[in-house]
């Protein structure tokens, strides 16, 4: 069982690849330089190469960085800087959600992103991944999706993993049920958490993939291993999988060399 | 003739070494790294009609009151920019930085 990767690993990692160090300074440089005495950066160029990055990047050093596990404050933090949030995240006010969903549907990139984003990282709380697709790397990736969008969501605590877009639901009037319940798909997601902290603890991507028919025997042990993952931790602490749960993981693997 | 030059002068080449920004000494306070990438090696051999000039007047004593250098190994072209977040969780980018190509100028 591989260990995690923890946040400032992932960022030496992409400074020591030739891709993603290019595009790390290319959204870095706009998102950190400051305009006028009002404006803290360009938003628009900032989101642009936002996007830009998760686009080109292999998602071995983009998600590395974005959904890096951690154990203490600092790795939390520099977690959370990832995407730049004083420019991509933050703004002097905070939108209803409602109404940012509406800006959001008037923008081509931002509806169909948003609209991946509710079908792949939609829960089930009957499924042993949680999720109704029963695919992490899909829910990461439509999640990954939306950095760049208005929509950019963002960790917003240094306890859990809990994410949100930078909207509230106060003064929703009538549609106060309707706007917990869109931010709360955000916030409380159990699929989209189990997918981050399986990228986090280091699980292999290929557990999340569609099996190929020919490799029977890696297709039984890849099985054996998320059911192992995912059935005897059902996410009790969201942050981090207990070493129990690894010995059996462990175990089970030894078991089938 | 700076085909031949090129082909003379192999030495000078780029190089790279794995180092921590820290290591840099700008003064930034940050534990991310870096490959380093800088030209090394001789520039002996005349690139251009300039350095054979300048080579055979030397060797005339013809410019001895002038210290005329002779080519040396440097970068022609610099790396991509990199960006770093330091301790007090603020980015910085360094430009022009490392080297990409080199050559004898």
């Amino acid at each position: 069982v591989s260990k995690g990767i923890n946040c400032l690993d992932a960022a030496k990692a992409c400074n020591l690849n030739g891709t993603c160090k290019k595009y790390r300074s290319a959204y870095i440089t706009p998102c950190t330089t400051r305009v006028s005495m009002s404006e803290v950066c360009n938003k628009r160029k900032c989101h642009k190469a936002l996007r830009l990055f998760f686009d080109k990047v292999p998602q071995k050093h983009s998600y590395g960085m974005l959904f890096c596990s951690c154990q203490d404050t600092a790795c939390i933090e520099r977690r959370r800087q990832t995407i730049v949030p004083i420019c991509s995240y933050e703004d002097k006010e905070k939108p209803n959600c409602l109404n940012l969903q509406e800006s959001c549907k008037t923008n081509y990139i931002c509806r169909s992103r948003l609209a991946d984003f509710f079908t792949n990282c939609q829960p089930e709380s009957r499924s042993v991944s949680s999720c109704l697709k029963e695919n992490y790397a899909h829910c990461l990736l439509a999640y990954s999706g939306l950095i760049g969008t208005v929509m950019t969501p963002n960790y917003i605590d240094s306890i859990s993993i809990s994410v949100a877009p930078w909207c509230n639901c106060s003064n929703s009037g009538n549609n106060q049920e309707e706007c917990e319940k869109f931010l709360n798909f955000f916030k409380n997601n159990i699929c989209l958490q189990n997918a981050i902290q399986a990228f986090g603890n280091g699980t292999d991507m290929n557990v999340w993939q569609p099996v190929p028919p020919l490799q029977t025997t890696t297709a039984t042990y890849f099985k054996i291993k998320d059911k192992t993952l995912f059935s005897s931790a059902p996410l009790r602490n969201i942050n981090e999988i207990s070493t129990d749960d690894y010995a059996k993981i462990i175990s089970v693997c030894a078991n089938l060399q | 003739r700076s085909h031949k030059g090129k082909r003379r002068n192999r030495g000078c080449v780029l190089r790279e070494i794995h180092l921590n920004v820290t290591d840099l000494e700008l003064g930034y306070k940050t534990k991310e790294e870096l490959i380093f990438k800088y030209c090394s090696g001789s520039c002996d051999a005349p690139e251009t009609t300039y350095d054979i000039i300048v080579k055979n007047l030397t060797k005339k004593k013809k410019l001895v009151k002038d210290e005329v250098k002779q080519a040396c190994c440097r970068p022609t072209a610099f790396d991509d920019d990199l960006s770093f977040l330091d301790d007090n969780l603020e980015y910085h980018t360094l430009k022009k930085h490392s080297a990409k190509k080199c050559g004898c100028i």
